[in-house]
């Protein structure tokens, strides 16, 4: 089961992004992306997740096309991809109720407006799902917190379980950790392990290259307009097939 | 005047309205108030949230539209409504001037710039990244905008009760379409607490004008304290 | 004002009762014109009988008169107390709309209202002559009076003159509000005016006020000028005004030219096939009747008679029904 972009390209206005870049995401595996600042792995994560087509090139999803299907039937395929940002970005809500959305947009509407009423009512009861998500991320007990009361790294965290609750496939994440402190560092690097244990395939982008080494399966080396490197993290580090990837990672190579 | 000790106790030993005349006006302003700011809040809610986050031709004219209106003259709202619904005019078939219904109309034209427009300030100022969680969770458009709505909640429910201060004092627009009738046995068929206050002020009786006042004053302030009181309550966190 | 006793909860039911009502009277009434439209054309005369499920008494119960009138008519109580009789007898309601004589003939010219009270028969007249309105019937007057502060700059107390009168306020350059709004008061001091000498002098002393009796009136006082009133609101503010009658009305034997008659006219349902033709007729019928004369006689303010009935009369009136001017073909 993968996700792949194949020779897709994107720009704003008159500027390249990407030009004919490939990638896939694999389950049961650590993707990392690296590169520069602003060189565009956001903009292929975004890709990835379904958020935009891509100007020219294919994005396909277990080897269907995605942007050729119908609408109906894509957002089958983006409900299984779960996407964590630079920032939280919670809700303004309950920690339990920022951790079930994803849950409660895959019902139907009778069901949510059954259930709404019910919270309302007061008669809560947390959600199996979004038990376990919380648990990955060791913030069970702050279930019933405001989310605005939770601390950077900890409000990251529950941003990260609220995209594991409703057990996607593929998990993106966008440079998760840049903000946090190494504390909370390790908890989402703690986190990605039991996610890909459990199968799904992560895909991560960072700047952070010891991020990369830690914790990744393969990494790929986003460069200019275009992945210019893909392998085995222990390869690519060690002997890499690129110079540039040699000098970005040495530190010479800045943009 | 007003504060002298003797008034209130002999005001209220001698009110110079039955009961039911007062409660019949303060019902009909209720009504039409809070069904105008109901009507104009279901049509506000979709605008606001096309305007702050959709491009389409004509957005500009539509965000002018909404910042004129805000403070559009009255008066003129409650003659083009009257030309409206008058027998002459275009929808003169449905017999409703006079009615409640040709004051909500006013005062749904009156009140939804105002909520429209402070609505689209909230919803704006909706991150886009959450908007963006939401959607990369898995969320519908529909369900985009309705985690928008949630989280503007509060900037909306301000929204909501400026619009239904803006229709609960309207004065000079419900009373050249309603006509401030009321029926020989005292029930106010489209007589408002504010066209009730004008009628006894314009006869000189300023005393029981500024009873009534009061009590409208006191309904704005009720309806305002129950709307904070749900959003602080449980609406707030949930 | 005369408000009769209902309990709380038999109000809340008739407002729903009203809502509901309002809604099925609509659709009863297009059904009945749609059957009696057909039955018409079938050469049938049994126009009321088919609507079988109304068995509750005349075809016209359940429906709503738009009446539009003075404020001055509405504002003595006058009317509730002449429309409740009517109504019950009826089943019927009837909407008073109290907008001042101008606003009222013109929503009667756009077909708003069903039948017209007013005071000013130069715009009724006028009315009829347009071909907007039809059967109208004299019904009762009262009268005007000049009033003005105690002290009387332009000395004109006691005159029995109301154009002389209005001449030595001209003269004097004492402060006069007018109404200002085309009202029945206001035609009446305009055609005052036209009838001195001074119409087209006045200065700054002439104020137009643009509102109501009863606003002019505390303009009046507080500024210790003139005015024009009609007895009926003068009486119910006295206590409150400093104001003074100066000129009485012919009531007191004061001066024809102040005489305040009212009219009642129907709609023309020619000009609107949509106004409720029968019912205005139904109701010009009721208040030119013997019961109504006796109510508008009875009624009283600070226990005085504001209005005097002259719809019926053992003599012939045939002015009441065309316009001043009309010239009798003999």
């Amino acid at each position: 089961m993968t996700l792949e972009a194949t020779d897709v390209c994107y720009g704003y206005d008159d500027e390249a992004v990407l030009e004919e870049v490939s990638l896939s995401v694999n389950r049961g595996e650590v993707l990392a992306i690296i590169g520069p600042s602003g060189v565009g792995k956001s903009t292929l994560l975004r890709l990835l997740a379904l958020f935009d087509s891509p100007d020219r090139g294919r994005v396909t999803y277990d080897r269907n096309e995605v942007w050729t299907a119908p609408e109906r039937q894509r957002l089958e395929y983006r409900r299984k991809i779960g996407m964590v940002f630079q920032e939280p970005s919670l809700f303004d809500a309950s920690v339990r109720r920022n951790v079930t959305y994803g849950l409660r947009v895959r019902q139907s509407w009778r069901d949510r407006l059954r259930h709404e009423v019910a919270s309302l009512v007061g008669t809560q009861n947390g959600t199996g799902d979004a038990i376990d998500a919380l648990e990955t991320v060791g913030l069970r007990e702050k279930a019933t917190q405001d989310a605005a009361s939770l601390s950077g790294g900890e409000a990251q965290r529950v941003a990260f379980a609220r995209a594991l609750a409703y057990d996607p496939d593929i998990l993106l994440l966008d440079e998760p950790t840049s903000d946090l402190d190494p504390r909370n560092t390790a908890g989402i690097e703690d986190a990605v392990y039991r996610a890909r244990n459990r199968g799904i395939g992560v895909a991560i982008a960072t700047h952070d290259m010891h991020q990369a080494e830690r914790i990744a399966d393969r990494v790929a080396v986003l460069l200019g307009n275009d992945v210019i490197e893909v392998g085995d993290t222990e390869r690519v580090f060690e002997d890499p097939a690129d110079e540039r990837t040699q000098k970005f990672i040495d530190g010479e190579l800045i943009y | 005047m007003l504060l002298e000790p003797t008034l209130w106790p002999a005001l209220v030993a001698e009110f110079p309205f039955e009961w039911h005349y007062v409660r019949s006006i303060i019902y009909v302003s209720l009504y039409v108030s809070l069904v105008a700011v109901t009507l104009s809040t279901l049509f506000s809610l979709p605008v606001a949230l096309l305007v702050g986050f959709k491009e389409f031709p004509g957005k500009g004219l539509v965000t002018s539209l909404i910042n004129t209106g805000m403070g559009f003259p009255s008066v003129v709202v409650g003659l083009v409504v009257l030309f409206g619904v008058s027998n002459q005019g275009p929808l003169g078939e449905l017999n409703l001037v006079f009615t409640r219904e040709a004051m909500i109309m006013s005062q749904f034209v009156l009140a939804t710039p105002v909520v429209t427009g402070v609505s689209l300030a909230a919803v704006s100022s909706v991150e886009q990244n959450v908007r963006d969680a939401a959607f990369a969770m898995g969320g519908t458009r529909a369900d985009v905008a309705l985690v928008t709505i949630k989280e503007a909640r509060y900037g909306i429910a301000t929204a909501v009760l400026a619009g239904f201060g803006r229709a609960i004092s309207e004065v000079g627009s419900v009373l050249i379409v309603g006509g401030n009738i009321v029926g020989p046995d005292g029930h106010s068929k489209t007589r408002t607490l504010t066209t009730a206050i004008q009628l006894e002020a314009r006869q000189g009786q300023f005393e029981t004008a500024m009873i009534l006042g009061a009590v409208l004053v006191v309904l704005v302030l009720v309806v305002n304290a129950v709307v904070v009181r749900l959003g602080s309550g449980n609406g707030g966190r949930y | 004002m005369p408000y009769s006793n209902y309990n709380d909860i038999q109000s809340y039911f008739t407002v729903a009762f009203d809502v509901v009502s309002m809604a099925i009277q609509r659709r009863r009434f297009v059904t009945a014109v749609g059957s009696g439209a057909v039955a018409g054309l079938a050469g049938c005369t049994a126009l009321g009988r088919d609507d079988a499920g109304d068995a509750n008494g005349p075809e016209i119960s359940g429906e709503t008169l738009t009446l539009t009138t003075t404020t001055s008519t509405y504002h003595t109580g006058l009317l509730d107390e002449l429309n409740a009789p009517f109504q019950d007898r009826y089943g019927v309601t009837v909407d008073t709309v109290a907008q001042g004589t101008g606003a009222a003939l013109e929503t009667a010219r756009n077909g708003d209202s069903d039948v017209v009270m007013v005071h000013a028969r130069s715009l009724e007249d006028e009315f009829i002559e347009g071909g907007y309105g039809v059967n109208r019937r004299d019904l009762m007057f009262n009268d005007f009076v000049v009033v003005g502060a105690t002290d009387d700059p332009a000395s004109i107390a006691g005159s029995g003159e109301t154009t002389s009168a209005f001449e030595g306020i001209a003269e004097s350059g004492s402060t006069f509000v007018s109404r200002g709004d085309n009202s029945g008061t206001h035609t009446k001091e305009l055609e005052v005016w036209e009838a001195t000498g001074v119409a087209d002098e006045f200065g700054e002393w002439y104020t137009e006020a643009g509102q109501g009796m009863g606003e002019v009136l505390v303009q009046a006082d507080q500024q210790g000028a003139y005015t024009l009133a009609d007895r009926g609101t003068y009486l119910s503010m006295q206590s409150e005004l400093d104001l003074e009658i100066l000129v009485e009305g012919p009531i007191e034997d004061g001066p024809e030219m102040l005489m305040n008659p009212y009219g009642i006219v129907a709609v023309n349902p020619a000009v609107h096939d949509t106004v409720n033709y029968d019912l205005a007729m139904a109701y010009i019928g009721y208040v030119t009747s013997l019961e109504a004369e006796k109510i508008i006689r009875n009624y009283t303010s600070e226990g005085e008679q504001l209005f005097f009935p002259e719809a019926i009369s053992e003599e012939p009136n045939f002015e009441q029904y065309v316009p001043e001017e009309w010239e009798r073909n003999e």
